[in-house]
């Protein structure tokens, strides 16, 4: 049978028990089924397709909220490469095998996806990263190979795939004409992931970025031992955190570490204006010594500083359930609301907020997956960075919630929403503006302390 | 002057006046518990300001704390940058040189 025809049968196979399943249904449930069993297809149909899904899963903005968080949960594993073929990629990539470059080399490796493997090996000689402490020679490294054919591979079944998005369309999973819009995106993003260098970049801003938080680290690249198919880095020692147990057999105060972890994301958007988004559980381990490295930088967003105040204003109408506030500011991102349908959708997020943000506690899952669909049932088109957003905040509660449920990460934003807004309110036009008020203000605040003490 | 810089001189006058009075612990309690800037009125625009000032002010006592040594430490937030960037260069360009030294293998070995 040729490729397209098994992708056919895979795809027929898959939706025909996704039907049954769900019994010919259009409800959340139904929906929810057909998600899964597309992402069992992609699984199913190897590293092109989990290529394509994790693509999805980073898409919010064209695809429907149940596929996209389904896409999330997919394995990316693939059959290890031969171990020539491995060596043959460090010859090229380094100018000798791996005897030659690390002081040892196991051919084993520790992990093995569509794009790449990870080797452990250890460091021959000391090396002067470009943030951090010196790793000194006999340090043990993670080094990634990529496939020798991964770039061509994924190419043919990303152009295979072209045509399913079509289906997806027809079954309502895939919403508007997005579908050339992500292959587009989806081959940019082939170059990228196939430079592996790229990854290595993003990891040494990380490691400056957070270069005066203790608790939070990326893995230092070894830049001489890397290329474009090779990355050298710094192992890292511990458990991820989707298996919170490990880590506290071993002692780690597991709360104390995912609330500072859900901290760490809310520093990396509203302050640092750079976040990881494509944070999974298995991208961010717990050391034995209490900290959290994220590892796997192939996904970055980026925010400016007036697209980091309308987060913080968002998250400031989230929290005061103030949904109007939200849908105001969500404008500056790029959500769009007609004036006509503001009334509505104003009332919609503000029933979404009491439902999912109020006085039962707060679920930031539902909440962001309501919002996406609430804004995509009134036809208002939502801009990838919103997106991607709206997607990270979700999978860092869920992320942080595995370890340790009672974590709010809203609650974890509000120092960060009130430094950022104050900020803006110090602004000399807006300071002169409010000064004779505050000043007043803080007379009364010192005269009222004065008299109770 | 920029709202850092007038946030950093409103810290380094209450890091001088550390035993602060409890009207201005009570402002900053408050400031640090509301999502920011909340409320329109001019009470939460200094319990904000009062917060804030609070946090520059543990950082600069911080910094101040801090020994010199190690990477980066006694460097000011743009010499840091400079020192990133400067490195940042430095790993691509040893990356090129292995893939340049790479290449210069291959050929010897194909010759």
């Amino acid at each position: 049978m040729g490729r397209a025809a098994h992708i056919a049968s895979v795809f027929t196979r898959r939706f025909a028990s996704g039907v049954v399943r769900s019994r010919l249904g259009t409800s959340p449930t139904a929906r929810a089924e057909l998600a899964r069993q597309t992402r069992l297809a992609f699984e199913e149909l190897g590293p092109g397709f989990v290529k394509l899904g994790q693509l999805v899963s980073v898409r919010p903005d064209i695809f429907g909220a149940d596929l996209v968080f389904e896409m999330a949960k997919l394995r990316d594993s693939a059959p290890p490469m031969a171990l020539e073929a491995v060596e043959r990629q460090i010859t090229r990539s380094l100018g000798g095998g791996p005897d030659r470059v690390f002081a040892s080399f196991d051919p084993e490796p520790i992990a093995s996806a569509s794009v790449a493997q990870v080797h452990t090996a250890t460091l021959r000689e000391d090396y002067r990263p470009v943030w951090g402490d010196v790793l000194p020679g006999g340090a043990k490294l993670a080094v990634k190979v990529l496939r020798e054919d991964a770039a061509r591979l994924m190419a043919e079944d990303l152009a295979a795939a072209g045509a399913l998005l079509g289906a997806l369309r027809r079954v309502g999973l895939l919403r508007g004409s997005g579908a050339d819009a992500l292959l587009e995106e989806s081959a940019r993003s082939l170059a990228s992931e196939t430079d592996l260098r790229n990854e290595g970049r993003s990891a040494d801003r990380f490691a400056f970025d957070f270069r005066d938080d203790p608790l939070v680290f990326a893995p230092r690249v070894v830049w001489p031992l890397s290329g474009p198919a090779v990355l050298s880095m710094e192992h890292v020692e511990g458990w991820p955190v989707c298996v919170p147990d490990a880590a506290a057999r071993a002692g780690v105060d597991s709360r104390r570490l995912a609330i500072h972890g859900a901290h760490a994301f809310m520093r990396q958007v509203l302050e640092l204006g750079r976040f990881h988004a494509d944070l999974h559980p298995a991208n961010v381990f717990v050391t034995p010594d209490g900290r959290i490295s994220y590892l796997d930088f192939g996904i970055v967003g980026e925010l400016s500083r007036d697209e980091r105040e309308a987060v913080a204003e968002v998250l400031a109408g989230i929290v005061y359930g103030d949904a109007d506030r939200a849908l105001r500011h969500s404008a500056r991102l790029g959500v769009v609301v007609p004036p006509h349908k503001v009334p509505k959708l104003t009332r919609d997020v503000a029933a979404l907020m009491e439902r999912t943000m109020g006085s039962g506690g707060r679920d930031v899952r539902h909440f962001g997956i309501g919002l996406l669909r609430l804004l995509s049932s009134s036809g208002v088109a939502v801009p990838v960075g919103y997106g991607l957003l709206v997607k990270a905040l979700v999978t860092v509660e869920g992320v942080a919630r595995s370890v340790h449920p009672d974590v709010d990460i809203v609650e974890t934003a509000k120092p960060f929403v009130t430094a950022l807004l104050a900020r803006r309110a110090l602004e000399p036009a807006r300071v002169l503006e409010r000064l004779p008020d505050a000043i007043d203000a803080a007379i009364r605040v010192l005269a009222d302390a004065g008299q109770a003490s | 002057m920029t709202p850092e810089e007038f946030v950093r001189a409103l810290a380094a006058w209450a890091l001088v006046h550390e035993v602060a009075d409890d009207g201005w612990k009570a402002a900053v309690a408050r400031g640090s518990d509301s999502a920011a800037g909340a409320g329109p009125g001019p009470e939460s625009f200094v319990d904000v300001l009062s917060a804030l000032v609070a946090r520059e002010k543990e950082r600069l006592k911080a910094e101040i704390g801090s020994e010199p040594g190690g990477d980066g430490a006694g460097m000011g937030p743009g010499q840091e940058a400079i020192r990133f960037e400067i490195a940042e260069l430095r790993g691509r360009i040893e990356a090129l040189q292995a893939s340049v030294d790479a290449l210069a293998s291959r050929g010897q070995a194909e010759s």
